[in-house]
């Protein structure tokens, strides 16, 4: 067992810190505002290899040999620090990238591949909460009716992987958007990730675009860890700035992160930020070595991640006070951006009663 | 109602406030808060009727002064108010506070204000201001070094022939921007201490009051929230709360926390309310996995969970506001109502907003409004951290730190 960083990996994490510090947190207030990304946002991350790292090289990609999930786990970590909107969009390609290139036909892989590789956005849907109803036709075509969304990124995006019920039956499915069609929004939190949502009736998705064969759990569970990762990201922001903050704010002649119950907030939250995220590499780690829990570990995580963004980002802004209410300090936002982490995809917490009481493994 | 509230007074106040929330507040609340405004169409109608009138009467109905009967009989303001609020607060706690934030200034004009102020504070408030809308008040007391604590005021008052010279500046201000009258805290003698911080009632357009800027917030959006800058502003020295002689300062602005805390808490247990009513509406239409959702445990368990802790919450805010309404001494349980209440509205947005899922996300969608407003609760009035201070002081005697 090791713990340390190989050199390459301390270079991903010292790059991205670096970005993410220096670029993401600069732009992060003013994204907010305004509700869009900056357009040097997609300059940076194409600079530095983010939007197609996990499309094939032979597609135009810099994917060569196996993809890295523990790598995206540190650099999701790293993102989440900077802006939870921005980090979104950026790891948005990842999972119909990967899918596609695993599961997808020719014709699948030709009309994504060649999107991401002129500059498009691809997104990941999973529908937990069954709002979209999903018919197989006789020539293993889909019939799609229903509300897609609001996801992030699917305003800007040219394609969705959605992950849905055909009946009793688990389907995925390359989605590829209609152009115009997606109907802008723009939520509370991560308000720079141009979500979307599209109203589907019976639209129809042609058999060489749904990928037969795709293990469901398997997508969820990259998509899981790198939510997780991202949202960790989001609660260790929260907790340095909160932490910083209570240094400097004297109250009772002293300053407040000297009250033993604030310095326990700030204490437990750490503690609970560091064991999530090492439950969180380790989730990538069995990942990429194919372990057979994998799938289960990456639920737990997100689980727990969950809890714990959406527990230190509320007590950030109480360790702020006043002050963190409004929107002068940064971690207002980061209590609107917390919500998207514990709900997207369904409710971990569910998700995993649910599977452990309606599977016949009895999960785990 | 419940075991305190047998007095069909309180049924009918309930109904009217929830009438009110329903048909006026809920209607707009979504617009107010994308647009972050005041809603003074909304705040000219209530005054119309009766509601906010006076927020004279209103403070004097939260001080429990109200009774021409005498001082013997119990009051029944604290209850009125705590019924009322969580009514408005359950249509939306911004527009709640829109409505009633001119009673924080209200209140320590009508406890400790002679009847000459008296007359200028509400005379202030008479008509519409220059933008024809209602004329408010605030409050102003919280400073950008001064939060929880109090007792340490930056802002200075220098006597200067039959004036005060008020500098300093003021932050997290309730109508900051827009208020017609102010009642501002300042130091008069540093080495009285808290004793030396006095009240004064300072009119719009006073030389040297400079209204600051409004201040973007998480929620309560459509409640203004402004900093206010006093640049050698000269108050006459009648203006000044409690007249000429020793007076107890600030100890009355504290004494006014612990009657208006419960009415705080009312409002948190509101929002709580607004966000189980909608999980619970959604829990009943729903199905997941061929079986009704709230056959599910997961989800009807949290619903039990959050059922028992609005109850709990509300018997704490009734039981502060009845003792308050008896003239007893209720500063722990106003703590715990007020401590209490925010956690529950906290916990029962949070939760709420996770087991809606995605749907939660909507735009404008009234949980995720919830769970914004909740958040203000734990902090203003008295942060979580100060109300347990409080209540274990009363517990042990002793300072926690």
């Amino acid at each position: 067992m090791d713990f340390a960083l190989d050199d390459e990996q301390a270079l991903l994490v010292a790059t991205l810190r670096r970005w993410s510090e220096k670029q993401l947190r600069a732009w992060a207030a003013e994204a907010d505002r305004a509700a869009a990304a900056p357009a040097q946002l997609w300059k940076s991350a194409g600079e530095l290899g983010l939007m197609v790292d996990a499309v094939p090289e032979a597609a135009g990609g810099l994917l060569d040999g196996d993809y890295s999930h523990l790598a995206r786990a540190l650099r999701g970590y790293e993102l989440g620090r900077g802006c939870a909107a921005m980090a979104a969009l950026v790891e948005s390609n990842v999972e119909p990238a990967l899918a596609v290139a695993r599961w997808g036909s020719a014709a699948a892989r030709d009309s994504l591949f060649s999107a991401l590789g002129a500059g498009r956005l691809a997104g990941f849907a999973h529908d937990f909460y069954e709002r979209l109803a999903v018919t197989a036709d006789a020539r293993g075509g889909l019939a799609v009716s229903g509300r897609l969304g609001p996801l992030p990124g699917l305003a800007a995006a040219s394609h969705v992987l959605v992950s849905a019920r055909a009946g009793e039956r688990p389907v995925v499915f390359l989605l590829a958007v209609p152009a115009g069609r997606a109907a802008p929004a723009t939520p509370s939190g991560w308000r720079a990730a141009a979500w979307g949502s599209l109203a589907l009736e019976r639209f129809e998705v042609a058999p060489e675009m749904v990928l037969g064969g795709a293990a469901v759990e398997e997508i969820l569970a990259w998509y899981r860890v790198s939510l997780a990762a991202r949202g960790l990201g989001v609660a260790a922001a929260a907790i340095e700035y909160a932490a910083a903050y209570a240094e400097d704010r004297i109250q009772f002649g002293q300053p407040i992160g000297r009250f033993q119950s604030l310095a326990r907030m700030r204490d437990s939250n750490q503690t609970a930020i560091a064991a999530a995220r090492a439950y969180v590499l380790q989730a990538a780690w069995e990942i990429d070595r194919g372990a057979a829990g994998a799938a289960d570990t990456a639920s737990r995580a997100r689980d727990l991640a969950a809890e714990v963004v959406s527990r230190a980002t509320i007590e950030a802004v109480q360790i702020h006070g006043g002050y963190g209410f409004v929107n002068d300090f940064p971690v207002e936002k980061l209590m609107r951006d917390a919500r998207a982490f514990e709900v997207l995809g369904g409710n971990e917490a569910f998700a995993r009663v649910l599977a452990q009481t309606t599977s016949s493994r009895g999960g785990a | 109602m419940d075991i305190m509230h047998g007095d069909p007074m309180f049924g009918a106040a309930h109904q009217m406030m929830h009438a009110l929330a329903e048909k006026e507040i809920r209607p707009i609340a979504e617009k107010h808060d994308r647009e972050e405004s005041m809603p003074w169409d909304l705040m000219k109608k209530v005054r119309a009727f009766g509601l906010g009138q006076s927020a004279m009467l209103e403070a004097r109905r939260i001080a429990g002064d109200e009774d021409a009967e005498g001082e013997k009989k119990p009051s029944r303001g604290g209850r009125l108010a705590v019924v009322g609020v969580e009514e408005l607060a359950w249509g939306c706690a911004g527009i709640a506070l829109a409505i009633g934030g001119s009673s924080l200034a209200a209140a320590p004009v009508g406890r400790i204000g002679n009847e000459e102020q008296k007359q200028v504070f509400k005379a202030a408030l008479k008509g519409e201001d220059e933008k024809g809308r209602v004329k408010v008040a605030a409050m102003a007391l919280s400073e950008p070094q001064t939060g929880s604590d109090i007792s340490s005021l930056a802002t200075t008052a220098r006597k200067d022939g039959n004036h005060w010279v008020l500098r300093g500046h003021k932050q997290w201000i309730t109508n900051g921007h827009s208020a017609s009258v102010y009642v501002v805290w300042a130091q008069t003698d540093p080495s009285l201490g808290r004793a030396g911080v006095r009240g004064f009632i300072v009119e719009r357009g006073t030389p040297g009051l400079i209204p600051g800027r409004k201040e973007t917030k998480l929620g309560i959006r459509a409640s203004e929230t402004a900093q206010v800058h006093f640049e050698d502003c000269r108050v006459h020295q009648d203006m000044m709360l409690g007249g000429p002689g020793p007076s107890e300062g600030l100890g009355d602005t504290k004494k006014m926390l612990d009657s208006t805390r419960p009415a705080v808490g009312a409002q948190a247990v509101g929002i709580a309310r607004a966000a189980f009513e909608y999980l619970l509406e959604r829990v009943r239409g729903g199905t997941l996995r061929g079986t009704p959702l709230g056959g599910h445990q997961h989800v009807a368990f949290a619903l039990a969970e959050m059922e028992m802790e609005i109850h709990a919450s509300r018997l704490l805010v009734h039981r502060a506001a009845w003792m308050a309404d008896h003239r007893m001494d209720n500063v722990s349980f106003a703590s715990m109502s007020k401590a209490h209440a925010a956690r529950t509205a906290q916990l029962v947005t949070t939760r709420a907003m996770a087991l809606l899922g995605e749907e939660a996300l909507e735009p404008g969608h009234p949980v995720e409004k919830w769970y914004r407003d909740a958040k203000i609760y734990d902090i203003f009035e008295g942060t979580g951290q100060i109300q347990r201070r409080i209540i274990a002081k009363n517990l042990t005697g002793v300072n926690a730190i």
